[in-house]
């Protein structure tokens, strides 16, 4: 496959901080156009050091090849959604405002930048709630701006930090059930670091395993669960445990590796 | 809550004519001697003349000119060089110890060498006044800048937002309640400092009156002239107070 029909083409990227500390060690992995790769693993294993290596956060110091969407990564690049644990919401915006930003700051013309906004606003399950400010809205609502934001920039890659790392269980379950369905209508490529397995496995195409010290690509499991999924339907599904489980050895493995 | 409010002032109301007629009692009684703290009807009637012949009003402009134009001056030097502090942090590196040693100087007693320097009128006042709200106002403006939330920044940054961009949509706003706490607070001290350099020497202002009425013994006058300079006080927090709810709404 050539490296311009991939989303992300990384082949054996290393990657130390301070010439000593090696973050990343030959980490070779490739995300398909349209394709919802999840990275597992304990902290500290530069899952999100790679996410930010995509995003241009981190500049690629080290040795081997990276590619965006066919091009070296670059902060800023269009093609490139970026979303955080926290909301990140500005607290002087209201909903709309903030899920405009986006598109605003990459010069979407403000008529065309508000009406998608709505739009996405809709799609997120907060129609009526345009003019709320921030603070007037719960942690699970926030996220949703935060989804509609980055949803309505329409960037065909996603890079996600543990976008819902910092809710409770059940806004997490909701949460992860309108991202299916987001990514279900835009078709967008997903690279998405989180260190919930069980929603690893909810969300992905393929789930890949990194472990520590330093950190490397253990496993990489494809989820041949059908789609469109749901949160609810998966957790009587057997296999879904079974990916569950398998998912479970391969980073306990990594732990012993390493401890061994 | 209409009725609580009524109620409120007319306690107030109360309150006030008690302690009024209190004074008044005490010291027409001779227990309290009003050559020393003066007597109510006295302090009325000495407002109620003043009122009338305009000498108040001019003290009052004079005075209130100088604060405002010292706040102005004042902080916009400060939101300047706050600016140029975070742009390049080695400047403000490099300056710190001078401002730090300006900045705890009792600045009052700058007062003496602004009068020999910009004379007896308004330039000295604004001078003092500016001195004490430059430093207030910087160090929040650094505060407020710095402390940006760093989730803004990565955001901005990931979508390719430009500084100036960035600036604006992001930083500024973002550091609007830490900048607008200090320029409340150095409005204050402008007038603090306005009214400290009219009590060493000038030609007018509520200081300079303050002053020439209690080198004469007019207690009364000294009674009422505190008691405009606390209302101005309060004027001048409540309208801060009603600008920042204004702008910062979303908090």
């Amino acid at each position: 496959m050539s490296a311009t029909s991939l989303a992300i083409a990384a082949d054996g990227v290393h990657l130390s901080f301070d010439g000593t500390n090696q973050v990343l060690s030959d980490v070779t992995l490739h995300v398909r156009q349209g394709e919802f790769v999840s990275l597992v693993g304990p902290s500290g294993c530069g899952k999100t050091t790679l996410l930010n290596l995509a995003a241009g956060l981190v500049p690629h110091t080290g040795q081997g090849g990276l590619q965006v969407n066919g091009q070296a990564p670059r902060q800023g690049n269009p093609q490139v959604g970026y979303m955080l644990a926290r909301d990140s919401l500005m607290p002087w915006k209201t909903a709309l405002g903030n899920a405009m930003f986006g598109m605003e700051v990459r010069g979407v013309p403000r008529s065309q930048a508000e009406e998608r906004a709505r739009a996405m606003l809709q799609e997120v399950g907060l129609a009526g709630f345009e003019n709320a400010l921030p603070k007037a809205l719960s942690h699970g609502m926030r996220q949703r701006v935060a989804l509609a934001r980055t949803f309505a920039m329409g960037s065909p890659l996603l890079l996600m930090d543990e976008p819902f790392g910092a809710l409770d269980a059940q806004t997490k379950l909701q949460l992860e059930d309108l991202l299916l369905r987001l990514c279900q209508q835009h078709q967008q490529s997903v690279l998405f670091v989180t260190h919930d397995l069980s929603e690893a496995v909810a969300v992905s195409d393929r789930v890949v395993v990194m472990t520590s010290r330093p950190g490397r690509i253990v496993a990489d499991i494809a989820i041949d669960l059908p789609r469109p999924r749901s949160i609810r339907e998966l957790q009587k599904d057997p296999h879904f445990h079974e990916l569950y489980a398998q998912l479970w050895s391969h980073l306990e493995s990594g732990w012993s590796k390493h401890e061994g | 809550m209409k009725a609580d409010t009524f109620r409120w002032g007319a306690a107030h109301i109360v309150f006030i004519a008690v302690l009024l007629a209190l004074g008044e009692w005490l010291t027409v009684n001779r227990w309290l001697d009003p050559t020393f703290v003066g007597q109510p009807s006295g302090v009325i009637k000495f407002l109620w003349s003043n009122i009338a012949t305009g000498k108040l009003w001019t003290d009052l402009g004079w005075t209130m000119a100088g604060t405002l134009i010292s706040f102005a001056l004042g902080s916009s030097a400060a939101l300047a060089v706050g600016l140029l502090f975070v742009a390049f942090p080695k400047v403000e590196k490099f300056l710190d110890p001078y401002f730090n040693a300006m900045n705890v100087m009792p600045r009052i007693a700058l007062a003496p060498l602004f009068i020999l320097w910009f004379g007896l009128g308004l330039g000295s006042k604004i001078a003092v006044g500016c001195s004490l709200t430059f430093f207030i106002v910087l160090s929040s403006t650094v505060a407020g800048i710095r402390g940006v939330s760093q989730d803004h920044v990565t955001l901005c940054k990931t979508l390719g937002a430009s500084a100036v961009t960035t600036f604006f949509q992001v930083t500024l706003p973002g550091a609007v309640p830490v900048i607008f706490s200090g320029l409340r607070l150095g409005l204050i001290y402008a007038m603090l400092g306005v009214i400290g350099a009219e009590i060493i020497a000038s030609e007018k202002g509520l200081g300079q009156s303050l002053a020439y009425l209690g080198s004469t013994f007019e207690v009364n006058g000294v009674m009422a002239l505190l008691l405009v300079l606390a209302l101005l006080g309060v004027a001048v927090v409540r309208t801060m107070t009603w600008l920042e709810k204004r702008l910062l709404h979303w908090q």
